[in-house]
């Protein structure tokens, strides 16, 4: 009786062990289940042809010209653009160096930031529930101009960030006008900003049974040890989830830093991030296939480390389905 | 009662029919559009214009559009590449070249041959600064000339002479260390910004750019490199604020500027921003207007009459006549000017000019007669910017030049020949 094809009604039904059929009404069954799925897709997979892919599509074919909006059509110049943007502009480097210099100090600061908020709200005391709201809401304000105009007044001159640092006898840092401190801004906020890399955490930790911890501290393991040896090797995939999502949302960083900087990476090009040269270099200055080179390079940028991500991902991340 | 589809379908079809009916209707009207750029005064002012004009000619329909400085070229360059930009639009120096090459400005010379532009009180050399070669593209619609307003309470308190009408950098300097002995700044910002930066530059017979805009005009470097040396030394000096502090200083922008507080002497604006600032600035104060200063004894006055902007009428515009009448009005009535009352700077029309000297505040009339006594020592207007000018301030000008200068990164002799380079790259390669 074993391996006879058994039709069903849901080809993820057949019972263990049996072949499941070709070409009965189970596959038939599948094929429909697709079209259905397709068609209730379809609002959106119209939208994302006509509004994403095929502007990406022409923007990689402007890549390749000299397109500034005003005449209606641009030259080709081959890899004129990535000559001049590798070569022969010095702001480009700049924009480069702000950038990486935001996620290499953003993303980390904001995953700890993040855990750290997760691991205290992992409780079950009351008024938990109201704290992981609350703990959420500037994330969900953050994107708005709103946020980041009046981060630019709590950094100011007079503003409240010098005037706690005053409480503590630091002498007022002129945050939005050195260039040395002018970044940061950008970097702490980002890292206010944790809601979303925390609720992840929080839903990782809530995972890890507590009989993990209790059999460990029968062993006589303290904090530390507890948190070094149990909670940090279970969320190794959300910690690499979440590193990959901000790692691409950082990289891509504008609003708050068009804001802050007054749209011109001020001062000294130090929060001159990639994404605004961008902007200047289109809606400024009209250079849309040199804008259009430079979005593409980010694209590439972005995708190779998300693989080398991926790759050195076997190194550290423990997979539960690994251990069986 | 149920309502078959077929009934309902007929009277949905119906309703929008009916409806298009009525646009039809209105459409008969001619119809303007017109974008502009400015502060809220100069919007409503603006529509209350449009509004006695449309009033006055009942089958024009007007649409307008409006925005600030910030927004306005990066609406208008997406309108125009999309094929639907205003009929009349407002247009600056800066750009004028760049659209005129890409033809998408008509040339007014017809019009104003025919007399369709009325410009017979408008002297010829501002009909030729809004011109691009032989075409006239943009009607000036005010004079501007740039302006030091020194405040001269406090030279009286500081004890402080006022300089000459045709005073030079070497005064500005030692007045600036003057007050700095006092705790004064003696101008907070502005004098390294790029029209400033060419004021040494015109005043020694140079330019930014040469004639036909294909590469830098510099032909005697040293003044520049002095000119950012002399604002490096008042940094030091602290007659200037250091560039850490400027972003904080600059922020309340033209009515917070340090003149209004007294924490400066000198504010550097031009002349069609003077109303503003001594609105801002409270109705007891006295400022006079001077000139730029000066560069070395043997320097000329650097000032020239700017049109503050112009009106141009775009490429594919179906209204040209309509247009052009409306132009003419704007300039040359007295019933529009008695409205814009001369907030885009000083009326180009001589009869408009002599009409509301009369009427104006004494702050205006205080630039009336500034922009009359600067006419007399004003150079000609340099020739607009040229295509790739834009590109040239915003990524080479000011981060390689100016910004590591005066943030004290490197100095002005090593960092000029970046600045040189790169600029006639881009200019070289924007000419082709």
């Amino acid at each position: 009786m074993a391996n006879e094809a058994v039709p069903t009604e849901n080809v993820f039904d057949a019972p263990p062990g049996q072949q499941k059929a070709k070409n009965t009404s189970a596959s038939r069954d599948f094929k429909l289940n697709n079209v259905a799925g397709y068609l209730f897709i379809s609002p959106w997979l119209l939208a994302f042809f006509l509004f994403t892919f095929v502007p990406m599509i022409i923007s990689l074919g402007l890549a390749f010209t000299n397109y500034d909006t005003l005449s209606q059509t641009g030259e080709f110049i081959g890899l004129g653009n990535f000559e001049r943007m590798f070569f022969e502009d010095r702001r480009y480097w700049n924009s480069v160096k702000a950038t990486v210099t935001y996620v290499s100090f953003s993303v980390p600061l904001r995953l700890a930031v993040a855990l750290l908020v997760a691991m205290l709200l992992n409780s079950d005391r009351r008024g938990v529930y109201f704290y992981r709201a609350a703990y959420y809401i500037p994330s969900m304000i953050g994107g708005s101009v709103a946020v980041a105009v009046l981060w630019k007044q709590l950094f100011g001159a007079d503003g409240l960030v010098n005037a706690v640092l005053a409480i503590f006898g630091i002498e007022a840092i002129r945050w939005l006008g050195h260039p040395d401190y002018a970044i940061w801004t950008l970097i702490i906020l980002a890292a206010w900003q944790f809601g979303s890399p925390m609720l992840i955490f929080l839903a990782g930790l809530r995972q890890i049974p507590q009989s993990l911890y209790e059999a460990a501290e029968i062993d006589g393991a303290g904090g530390l040890t507890k948190f070094f040896r149990i909670t940090l090797p279970l969320i190794t995939p959300i910690i690499f989830f979440n590193l990959i999502i901000q790692m691409i949302g950082a990289f891509r960083a504008f609003t708050q830093a068009f804001i802050i900087s007054g749209g011109r990476g001020s001062p000294l090009d130090t929060t001159l991030l990639y994404a605004i040269y961008l902007y200047i270099r289109a809606f400024n200055n009209f250079q849309m296939g040199y804008a259009a080179a430079m979005a593409w390079i980010l694209l590439l940028v972005i995708a190779i480390l998300t693989g080398i991500n991926f790759l050195i991902s076997n190194r550290w991340v423990y997979y539960e389905t690994d251990l069986e | 009662m149920k309502i078959s589809r077929k009934l309902m379908s007929l009277a949905v079809l119906t309703a929008l029919l009916m409806m298009t009916m009525g646009v039809a209707v209105q459409a008969q009207d001619t119809t303007l559009t017109i974008t502009w750029w400015g502060s809220q005064n100069r919007h409503d002012r603006t529509i209350e214009v449009i509004e006695l004009y449309e009033s006055l000619n009942p089958e024009i329909d007007i649409e307008y559009e409006f925005s600030g400085w910030s927004d306005y070229w990066t609406r208008v360059n997406t309108q125009a590449a999309g094929g639907n930009i205003a009929c009349i639009m407002q247009h600056d120096y800066r750009y004028l070249t760049e659209w005129s090459d890409r033809d998408l400005l008509v040339p007014l010379n017809g019009l104003l041959d025919s007399g369709a532009i009325d410009a017979s009180g408008i002297s010829d050399s501002v009909i030729s600064s809004g011109s691009v070669g032989e075409d006239v593209v943009g009607i000036s619609l005010g004079t501007n000339s740039q302006t030091f307003i020194l405040d001269a309470d406090a030279f009286e308190a500081a004890g402080i002479e006022l300089p000459a009408f045709d005073w030079t950098y070497a005064d500005f300097e030692s007045i600036s260390l003057q007050f700095a002995e006092q705790g004064i700044w003696g101008m907070a910002y502005g004098i390294w910004d790029d029209a400033n930066l060419k004021a040494p530059l015109l005043s020694t017979g140079q330019d930014l750019y040469n004639a036909d805009g294909t590469a830098l005009g510099i032909t005697d470097s040293q003044v520049l490199i002095d000119y950012m040396n002399m604002i490096v030394g008042l940094m030091d000096a602290g007659a200037i604020p250091t560039m850490d502090l400027q972003a904080d200083i600059s922020a309340p922008g033209l009515e917070g500027s340090p003149i209004v507080d007294g924490r400066e002497a000198m504010r550097y604006q031009w002349s069609n921003q003077v109303v503003a600032l001594t609105t801002a600035a409270g109705e007891d104060r006295n400022f006079v207007l001077y000139p730029l200063p000066r560069w070395g004894e043997d320097g000329v006055t650097p000032n020239y009459l700017k049109p503050s902007m112009f009106f141009s009428i775009t490429e594919g515009c179906e209204t040209i006549d309509e247009a052009a009448a409306f132009i003419d009005w704007f300039t040359n009535s007295t019933e529009a000017n008695d409205i814009l009352f001369a907030e885009r700077g000083v009326p180009v029309d001589a009869d408009i000019l002599a009409y509301l000297a009369d009427q104006v505040d004494p702050v205006t009339a205080q630039v009336f007669q500034f922009i009359a006594d600067v006419s007399e020592v004003a150079i000609p207007v340099p020739p607009a910017d040229p295509a790739g000018a834009s590109d040239v301030i915003e990524n080479v000008l000011v981060p390689l030049f100016v910004d590591p200068v005066l943030f004290g990164m490197t100095t002005a002799e090593d960092a000029y020949p970046t600045f040189e380079e790169e600029a006639n790259a881009i200019l070289a390669q924007n000419a082709e």
